[in-house]
């Protein structure tokens, strides 16, 4: 049995999660997150790392794995990378999952894997921060309604408002726009849900992705974008390798199908818990990552944060 | 006189030219854009219509009175127009204060808002005395929005009249007020600003110049905005044109043109008759234009205005890697807490902007002599001393215009082919 904690450092919050690792049994203990604003982000790290372990209320954990921007948390036995952690996440929520969507604050990225959740393709949208979480939020902001609503709104919607890809800076004269042109807020929120369900459809294509997708990271909680994007994916897409080998007709290739879980924004956490508990039982490590006797601030201060282990 | 006029309606702001018989500018207009378009592009008429006024009375007195009475008389003006404005914001507060609050709360609520206006109203009149009165914005909704966020905070009390509920009052009914039409123009306050002055030598002209016949002969409407301009469709021209022959109009050797607006840059090469041969525009991407500037402000906590002087007094400005806006923000707030210098970091941000317009314009043909640049991004002087640099290593020695005026370059062209099609 492993004792393991992860934390993903994205760029809005960081998530905590302690789990234990016994054979094929994996059980998340405690969990915590924290909206890192503009704190310093090693602060949230300590804060949501503590709130997460004393509610687990573990004497000791074998092993810290950190991902996403957390490489130089100091409490860290060892960092993996994001696409291998949110494929490893997805996997332990969904066992059919082959692919992974990560909606997070400023970026989507799309990640094929196999059954182990080895990493077959991997992409992201770059440089535009058009249909991210960042986006949803200032839209959220000019319409004046709050996130959590956002979904609900968005599912009333009767008559969707059309809209391209648009800047999410930009994105407040065009809501402005709308609104005074009198369309309804529920149907400004569809038309941006439906847009961006088209941008990670596009994305999903381009990797390749088949079969199970999860969709992991804080949008996967959003109602509206969920359903725009089960439907843009239900009805399949053109396949390129059927096109060029001349198939007559419109062939589309088998739809994909959406699986996320509650618990959907701690998937790169989660994953990274579990290939530290992996990499923990693979190199046969003693000792403890972190113990309870030690404070965090006592471990800082004792120079490299971690309890010396046995060889 | 007959007179044309041109209306720019942009995302930021909505700007207004109005032209004489010859086609020399008589007054400008400009006011912040807003949720109701028609109401904008009237009220940056109305107030190019004062400015053009203004410019009838100096052209008859100016040698009788003086530019130092003529200047006091203006700013009077603008003191009795405040004054309306204040005057309708505080009854909208006031309406809206007594359906927020509970019976109990209206009577000090109504004492707190009395204060605050009181002491608005007295700032006014010292700003009128004040020989040099420190800048602010020229829109009513900035100017008074940030007088009141002051006062309001001192004259709050956390456990009686908040500052949250003075400041939530004045939200909802700043974009009532300015979204109702109001009185601003020449016609009704010159008389009681002329009382202000105490100057009587000046009545007669001063009832001239009221009385005046400026009959519009023709109107144009461009901009971000232009479709929802109520002209018909013959009067409306895009952007491109207008700004080409606006800026031909001010500096006739112009052959290159970068106009960088609240939320388009736009590349634009003219021939030497100011017609268009050909443009490149950004699409639907807020870096490299105004707006990327206006978020940065924002995330900085600084107004608009000031990002230019701290950023000229940057020693070794960062590289910027990111695009994106919302990105370059992200960016910003990293290189804060790693220690690099605010402004070291916004001379970076400045460069940035000036690189995008670069490629704009090296798509639509590069950089022939003259190049002129326009939009409100020019009156930036950290944007112009980045995109000297950058033209000069990237073209070599190229002749810049920038007119104080560049911000009304489309108005102008819209008003210029108003004049056309009248003719």
């Amino acid at each position: 049995m492993t004792l393991t904690a992860g934390i993903d450092v994205g760029t809005a919050s960081v998530k905590v999660v302690v789990m234990r690792v016994a054979g094929q049994e994996e059980t998340v203990l405690s969990r915590a997150s924290g909206r890192i604003r503009r704190r310093s982000v090693s602060s949230v790290v300590d804060e949501t790392f503590e709130s997460a372990v004393s509610a687990a209320g573990l004497p000791a954990i074998d092993y810290v794995a950190t991902t996403g921007e957390g490489e130089d948390t100091p409490i860290a036995t060892g960092h993996f990378y994001g696409m291998t952690t949110h494929a490893r996440g997805a996997l332990h929520f969904e066992p059919r999952a082959r692919a992974v969507l990560d909606v997070g604050a400023l970026h989507a990225r799309a990640v094929a894997m196999d059954g182990r959740g080895r990493v077959t393709g991997y992409k992201m949208t770059s440089q535009c921060a058009s249909g991210s979480g960042q986006f949803l939020e200032n839209i959220a902001r000019y319409l004046g309604v709050s996130q959590e609503e956002i979904g609900s709104l968005s599912l009333s919607s009767t008559s969707p408002e059309p809209v391209s890809s648009i800047c999410a800076v930009l994105a407040e004269t065009d809501v402005i726009n709308m609104v005074s042109r009198g369309i309804a807020t529920p149907d400004i929120l569809r038309g941006i849900h439906e847009s961006m369900a088209g941008r990670f459809a596009r994305l999903l294509q381009s990797i390749g992705a088949e079969g199970v997708v999860f969709v992991s990271g804080g949008l996967a909680a959003d109602d509206g974008l969920f359903r725009a994007l089960s439907e843009a994916l239900e009805h399949g897409r053109p396949d390129r390798r059927n096109l060029a080998a001349g198939t007559s007709g419109p062939v589309k290739s088998p739809a994909l199908e959406l699986a996320r879980h509650p618990l959907s924004a701690y998937a790169g956490a989660i994953g990274a818990a579990l290939w530290g508990a992996f990499r923990h039982a693979r190199l046969g490590m003693g000792g403890a990552a972190w113990t309870a006797t030690l404070k965090t601030k006592d471990q800082k201060s004792a120079g490299h944060n971690r309890v010396p282990r046995s060889p | 006189m007959n007179c044309f006029v041109g209306i720019d309606l942009g995302s930021t702001t909505t700007k207004a030219v109005v032209l004489d018989e010859r086609g020399e500018t008589l007054g400008r207009g400009i006011t912040n854009s807003r949720s109701n378009y028609d109401l904008a592009a009237e009220l940056a008429r109305t107030e190019a219509f004062v400015s053009a006024r203004f410019a009838l009375l100096e052209r008859e007195v100016a040698q009788a009175a003086g530019p130092a009475v003529l200047a006091r008389l203006l700013k009077a003006f603008r003191l009795e127009q405040t004054l309306a404005q204040l005057a309708r914001l505080r009854a909208r507060i006031e309406e809206e204060g007594a359906r927020a609050v509970p019976q109990d709360r209206r009577a000090p609520l109504s004492r707190t808002l009395a204060s605050v206006f009181e002491k608005m109203l007295s700032e006014e009149e010292e700003r009128f005395d004040d020989p040099a009165p420190c800048e602010r914005s020229d829109f009513f909704r900035d100017a008074a929005g940030s007088a009141f966020a002051r006062i309001a905070r001192d004259l709050a009390d956390p456990r009686g009249i908040s500052f949250e509920l003075l400041a939530g009052l004045y939200d909802k009914c700043i974009v009532k007020v300015e979204n109702e039409p109001l009185e601003l123009g020449f016609r009704e306050h010159i008389g009681r600003a002329l009382e202000r002055v105490g100057d009587r030598s000046l009545e007669v002209a001063v009832d001239r110049a009221v009385e005046a016949p400026l009959e519009v002969a023709a109107s144009v409407g461009t901009g971000y905005g232009r479709a929802r301009l109520p002209f018909p469709k013959e009067q409306i021209r895009s952007e491109i044109l207008c700004h080409g022959l606006g800026a031909h109009a001010l500096f006739p050797g112009t052959r290159t043109v970068l106009d960088i607006g609240g939320q388009d840059t736009k590349a634009i090469q003219v021939d030497p008759q100011g017609i268009v041969t050909s443009f490149q525009m950004n699409d639907r991407c807020a870096a490299g234009c105004g707006r990327y500037l206006g978020y940065i402000a924002d995330e900085m906590n600084m107004g608009l205005h000031e990002l230019a002087p701290l950023a000229l007094s940057s020693r070794r400005p960062v590289r910027i890697t990111s695009t994106c806006t919302v990105f370059a923000g992200a960016e910003l707030r990293e290189r804060l807490s790693l220690g690099e210098k605010r402004e070291d970091i916004l001379a970076g941000l400045h460069r940035a902007v000036i690189l995008r317009a670069l490629s704009l314009l090296a798509r639509s043909g590069g950089i022939e002599d003259e190049f002129t640049f326009t939009g409100g991004v020019a009156r930036n002087a950290a944007a112009v001393s980045a995109l000297r640099a950058l033209v000069a290593e990237n073209y070599g020695q190229r002749r810049l215009n920038i007119s104080p005026d560049s911000i009304y370059t489309g108005a102008l062209g819209a008003a210029l082919f108003a004049r056309r099609a009248a003719a």
